[in-house]
């Protein structure tokens, strides 16, 4: 018998004292970067220089510098906007869905999560806004009483796009600043640098851990979690609506909502595990994040990269029953046409590479399971290029065939948006507790107590 | 021993099991202001301290509903009543494209709503000093030790009684908490200090606001499209020959809609053999009064009296009123328009012919007006 | 010898009588009049019987699915009622036998199933690969015969727990979970596509097999809610269940009603949005004289009202609350089904009278009856569960 199902087990590996808790969590904001730090920075810095110089040249000549045409309108703009938003879902995912049903083991990756929820979603935010081509401009965007007399259209799928993810940042940020209070109070009172200790005062807004404060603390968590779970389903089904509310065969089907939530939450996870594999390591935090950890983080890919199997299969047999024949020649296309390239990497890193995780070995090995998540995220990628690009090159009329190809801005502003990510994780990995102490403590062997009141 | 700066009695514990215990005694002795400090909350705490079940999730509710109710109304003013257009077909109150901007509004204003709230009415902020910051015990308790603090204000305080109390419980350590000043629990968020701060928060923030609105959105690179890769208007080019940027068009080019004049230089046969298409009435006199300000006032005068306000800078422009003028046909006067007169241009360019009969529709009905006849005025 | 270390005082007690007669009665009333509305109106029954068939087979298999999910998340708190769950699963056998009607009335149900319709109609032509009566009976074998083995491997292996105590049986249901996942996806999937969504043959749409899925869960979870509530109330567990677990049924099938307006709303938006003919006639026979209120009443009595009777935290954590809901949820499911499936039978407006009542009754009857049948020589807690005393003190 390998495994006891009538013990509870520990989420928090070995026997820590509260104490030991603080010091490894707030260690690496006591002590100078290393080396190592350094090179991170600099690599992601870089990439991140190489994006903003080809965002300038898109400034100043224009949107003509990508390969958008007609009649591929959005491209890898749009693509690389839902990748990112998507990216952003697993973090709430794990912070306000896992929290509602008490899974403990979210607790040492939540904090992680959520701040890549920001970063994610701030990343993906830039599109649109460059998107529009006219980014001085963007402020149109929002409702407010202007000299044009003109309001925004509300009824606009785009226009629930600016809400949504305006809403998501919003909340994603309180949420992630609410379960920073606490332990900013622990920083406050355990550093000794002056100036750090301004700061953390002030942040902390006077917290002292007091249980009449702890109570209305936790409902506020609980209403956060229960608001911010229908909010992180209904931004990617709103960026889906983007698609599906059109008439485009290929856009317009009726699975999109729950089918782009579940590929967000697949990529997202993807990317959650590939980060948190470096951090760990980095930072001997391989008994707070643990290797079952990771292992039900590769169960929900699993899950997650089904059910969009699921709606992949779905959406191919629909096109075929619904006698259509427009659909069919779609998803013909998408299969065989001059993008089947890209389909075939969708489907085969999406749907074949994460079914590997049903073996047991390949869920708990550190290197196996980091190539598959590189691979769901690539697939992930390719799965928004293939549903915009596909249908938009081969519309309803075969006259305005186009094929698209991306021009070398088009990549360097993909390969920038990893370098703006990238730079803001390592920013926060050292000026913040990248583990809630607070919770990880709540759920340490000895944490709570042994007999506690009956909640009746 | 003066007791009037003390604020409270603390005393520390290990485990979790032990706070409960303690707290369970507490409560039981009958204090009322005391306070638990955990470093996390620790469960069924909130019970043994007997706190009533937190009304946050009401606020929530509430606020959550303002905000539903506010978005849809807002978008049912800005879409069917004060700017309607019609979209994709759909009813100016399009209700299920409107609900999942409610929903984000709802989601908005209850999450940052409920959060403020309990800055604001739980947390008191912006009073958030307190004499347990910077002790010892608040170092304990943030680190990995459950302390509990009895107030001296509550009622049955005595710190012998509560010192003996704690050590009878176990407690590791016990001290006083003391503050300097008068401990000031008036709402702070009246105060010059608060008051100086939000001003200050307000003013960078619209100087910010400003500054990207007004400035940084008219720099470089952001120049409305100014910089493209096109001939301007009166620019140089390098494709033609000629160097001229702006074209003509080809020889013998038939604008759409143009109808050719087949009396060029012949004014007065245009006069007899030209005839006015329209009659006076309502739409092509006031067509014929708007083009007429528009183009002929400025010399002509506002009734055609040749007494404009540029009177006297060129050869003065003669009154429409002669019987010259009055005597002419109305063809007469559409070819002075259309070829000009003198030093008068021409004007074709300016007003097709429908707008030149207009106009001299216009001037008939002027000079009617300033040569009456009897049988006019009945 | 027990290796779960933990053994309880557990005495089987006899559920009461009085449950297994109104069951009873309940099944005769309504077979009564199934038969004589078959006689009388054989068309009419037959449309009746998808809606009793698909609501009868949307608690058992999706209990089936509760219970793999309970295995394959490692789920505590539900431990305590899981033989609840498991007892319902059991109804997924009388479906066929309810599906009787509709099975023997293809014809008259089905458009796709007429020879003649087919030939004039090239769409169904197309479709003809998939939609015709060999395939059609060839899926419904395979479908029961797939749930009949998960069903015997799961309440056999639980079954056994109770005298083993070992581990392994957990094991092993956890692993067979994990393979019944997709199988369940598809199954019912095919059963939305064929049942419900071929009854109007021209009309498609992807999420549709969600859609059956969300409503189906919403019916698993209130019809365990209302035998945990009932039993409990009986004191039939022997052991307390608390207010923690109530607060978890409660939640969700909140959560739960709230994912089937979200998925309702989606295709509802989808389909109106982009206004294609060949998608709208769907909502817009739904929208058609008096069908317009039924319409209406969906939204009312499958979102609004379960959602305003779960939305607060005490309101879930009340037994009494959550009976009511939990029939209310169940008959709106029952409504529901009535809205996709009757106006293919009546499209100029409302068609209810004596017919319509036949099958609530009986599947209400059967439901009961195949429960209590169930209960009798079976421990109504998994007494050889590991996680059987993490259950019991379970808390949130």
């Amino acid at each position: 018998m390998s495994f006891d199902y009538s013990q509870e087990l520990p989420v928090i590996e070995g026997k820590n004292t509260f104490a030991e808790i603080t010091d490894v969590i707030s260690k690496p904001l006591e002590t100078r970067p290393n080396k190592k730090y350094y090179i991170a920075l600099a690599i992601s810095v870089s990439l991140l220089l190489f994006g903003a110089t080809c965002l300038m040249l898109t400034f100043i000549y224009g949107t003509g510098m990508w390969g958008n045409n007609n009649p591929v309108g959005w491209a890898f703009d749009i693509v690389n906007f839902v990748f990112w938003v998507g990216i952003g879902h697993a973090g709430t995912l794990i912070s306000a869905i896992l929290f509602l049903f008490r899974q403990k083991w979210r607790t040492g990756i939540a904090r992680f999560a959520e701040g890549m929820t920001i970063f994610a979603v701030m990343t993906a935010g830039l599109f649109p806004l460059i998107h529009v081509g006219r980014p001085w401009l963007d402020g149109w965007l929002f409702p407010y009483p202007n000299q044009n007399a003109l309001w925004v259209n509300f009824t606009s799928p785009l226009l629930w796009d600016v809400f949504a993810v305006s809403t998501y940042f919003t909340v994603s940020f309180i949420f992630w600043y609410v379960g920073l209070i606490p332990d900013f109070a622990t920083l406050r009172d355990k550093t000794v640098n002056k100036v750090k200790k301004v700061i953390y005062s002030i942040v902390s807004l006077g917290w002292r851990h007091s249980n009449r404060h702890w109570h209305h603390y936790e409902m506020v968590y609980l209403v956060l979690a229960g608001f911010a779970t229908p909010l992180v389903l209904s931004v990617h089904t709103i960026v889906s609506f983007d698609f599906a509310v059109s008439i485009l065969p290929g856009w317009h089907t009726t699975i999109f909502p729950p089918y782009f939530v579940a590929g967000a939450v697949f990529s997202g996870f993807a990317m959650v595990q590939n980060v948190l594999i470096f951090v760990r390591k980095i930072f001997n935090y391989e008994h707070i994040i643990t290797l079952d950890t990771l292992e039900k983080m590769n169960k929900i890919i699993i899950v997650t990269g089904s059910m969009v199997g699921y709606a992949y299969a779905m959406e191919f047999f629909i096109a075929w029953y619904s006698g259509s024949p427009i659909e069919v020649f779609t998803f013909v296309n998408r299969a065989f046409g001059d993008y089947a390239w890209a389909y075939w990497t969708m489907v085969s890193c999406n749907v074949l590479f994460p079914q590997l995780f049903w073996i047991k070995k390949i869920r708990r090995s550190i290197p196996l399971m980091f190539t598959i998540g590189v691979l769901v995220n690539v697939g992930m990628w390719f799965e928004r290029f293939v549903i915009i690009v596909t249908s938009l090159s081969r519309d309803y009329l075969p006259s305005s065939w186009g094929f698209y190809t991306p021009t070398v801005i088009d990549t360097g502003i993909l390969i920038g948006s990893f370098g703006f990510f990238f730079t803001w994780i390592l920013i926060f990995i050292k000026t913040m507790p990248v583990v809630s102490i607070a919770e990880v403590k709540s759920v340490i062997t000895g944490g709570q107590p042994t007999h506690h009141g009956d909640a009746q | 021993m003066d007791n009037r700066n003390l604020y409270s009695v603390t005393g520390l514990f290990d485990t979790p099991d032990e706070i409960v215990q303690a707290v369970e005694v507490v409560q039981k002795e009958g204090y009322t202001k005391y306070d638990v400090n955990t470093p996390y909350p620790v469960h069924g705490l909130d019970i043994k301290m007997k706190l009533p079940p937190s009304k946050l999730g009401y606020f929530a509710l509430v606020l959550g509903l303002t905000g539903a109710i506010g978005a849809l109304f807002f978008m049912w003013w800005t879409m069917s009543k004060d700017y309607p257009v019609v979209i994709g077909g759909k009813p100016f109150f399009a209700f299920p494209a409107f609900i999942p901007v409610t929903f984000e509004v709802t989601v908005l204003l209850a999450s940052v709503g409920t959060v403020l709230t309990m800055l604001f009415l739980y947390f008191r902020f912006p009073n958030l000093s307190h004499p347990l910051h910077d002790t010892d015990y608040m170092k304990s308790v943030s680190l990995d030790k459950f302390g509990i603090s009895i107030e001296a204000e509550d009622s049955l305080f005595d710190v012998v009684r509560v010192k003996n109390l704690f050590e009878k419980l176990g407690a590791k350590k016990i001290s006083e908490i003391n503050f300097d000043e008068e401990f000031d629990k008036k709402p702070k968020i009246f105060e010059p200090k608060f008051i100086v701060f939000l001003i200050f928060t307000a003013i960078v923030i619209s100087g910010a606001s400003y500054f990207t609105l007004n400035k940084l959105l008219y720099m470089d690179p952001f120049n409305w499209m100014m910089e493209q890769s096109r001939v301007m208007p009166q620019s140089h080019s390098k494709i033609f020959k000629d160097g001229f940027g702006m074209r003509n068009p080809v020889p013998g080019t038939v604008a759409r809609g143009s109808m050719p004049y087949l009396f060029a230089g012949q004014p007065d046969t245009a006069g007899e053999k030209l005839v006015n298409p329209y009659f006076p009435d309502e739409r092509t006199l006031s067509l014929g009064k708007k083009k007429f300000n528009t183009y002929c006032s400025p010399c002509h005068g506002s009734f055609a009296k040749g007494d404009a306000r540029l009177n006297g800078q060129f050869p003065n422009p003669p009154s429409l009123h002669s019987d010259k003028v009055r005597n002419w046909h109305d063809g007469r006067i559409f070819a002075v328009i259309t070829e000009g007169q003198n030093i008068m241009p021409s004007y074709s360019q300016q007003l097709t012919p429908d707008e030149r009969w207009a106009v001299v529709l216009y001037v008939r009905a002027l000079q009617r007006a300033v040569n009456a006849k009897e049988d006019d005025l009945k | 010898m027990s290796d779960t270390g933990f053994t309880l005082d557990y005495q089987k007690k006899e559920l009461p009588v009085k449950a297994k007669y109104a069951g009873l009665a309940f099944t005769v009333l309504g077979l009564i009049i199934v038969i004589v509305s078959y006689i009388t109106n054989p068309e009419r029954t037959a449309y009746n019987s998808i809606i009793g068939s698909t609501f009868v087979l949307s608690i058992g298999v999706a209990s089936l699915f509760l219970i793999a999910l309970e295995y394959l998340a490692g789920a505590v708190w539900s431990v305590v009622f899981r033989r609840i769950t498991e007892f319902l699963s059991a109804v997924i056998f009388i479906v066929p036998i309810l599906a009787l009607p509709f099975l023997l009335n293809m014809h008259s149900v089905f458009h796709w199933s007429q020879a003649d319709v087919v030939a004039k109609d090239t769409i169904l032509a197309g479709k003809s690969p998939y939609l015709n009566e060999t395939f059609f009976f060839v899926r419904l074998a395979v479908i029961f015969i797939i749930w009949g083995i998960f069903y015997f491997i799961f309440i056999g292996n639980s079954k056994k727990q109770d005298i083993t105590m070992e581990q392994s049986q957990t094991k092993r249901n956890t692993i067979f979970a994990a393979i019944f996942m997709p199988f369940f996806g598809i199954t019912i999937t095919i059963v939305a596509v064929d049942w419900l969504m071929s009854l109007e043959p021209h009309w498609f749409s992807t999420i549709f097999g969600v859609y059956y899925f969300s409503g189906s869960l919403m019916a698993a979870l209130a019809a365990t809610t209302f035998a945990v509530v009932r039993l409990a109330d009986l004191d039939m567990f022997g052991v307390k269940i608390k207010s923690d677990h109530y607060y978890s049924l409660g939640a969700l099938m909140f959560a739960f009603t709230n994912f089937w307006a979200y998925i309702a709303f989606s295709q509802f938006l989808l389909i109106w949005y982009a206004n294609l003919p060949e998608e709208t006639y769907w909502f817009i026979n739904r929208w058609e004289g008096s069908w317009k209120f039924i319409t209406l009443g969906l939204i009312i009595f499958r979102f609004v009202v379960p959602y305003a009777l779960l939305l607060t935290q005490p309101s879930k954590k009340d037994p009494k609350r959550l009976k009511i809901a939990a029939i209310w949820i169940l008959f709106s499911h029952y409504y529901d089904l009535y809205w996709l499936v009757m106006p293919n039978y009546s499209k100029s407006g409302i068609a209810f009278s004596w017919n319509e009542l036949g099958y609530p009754i009986l599947c209400a009857g059967i439901i009961i009856l195949i429960f209590t049948i169930r209960a009798k020589n079976t421990n109504l807690l998994p007494i050889g569960d590991p996680r059987l005393k993490r259950s019991i003190e379970f808390h949130l």
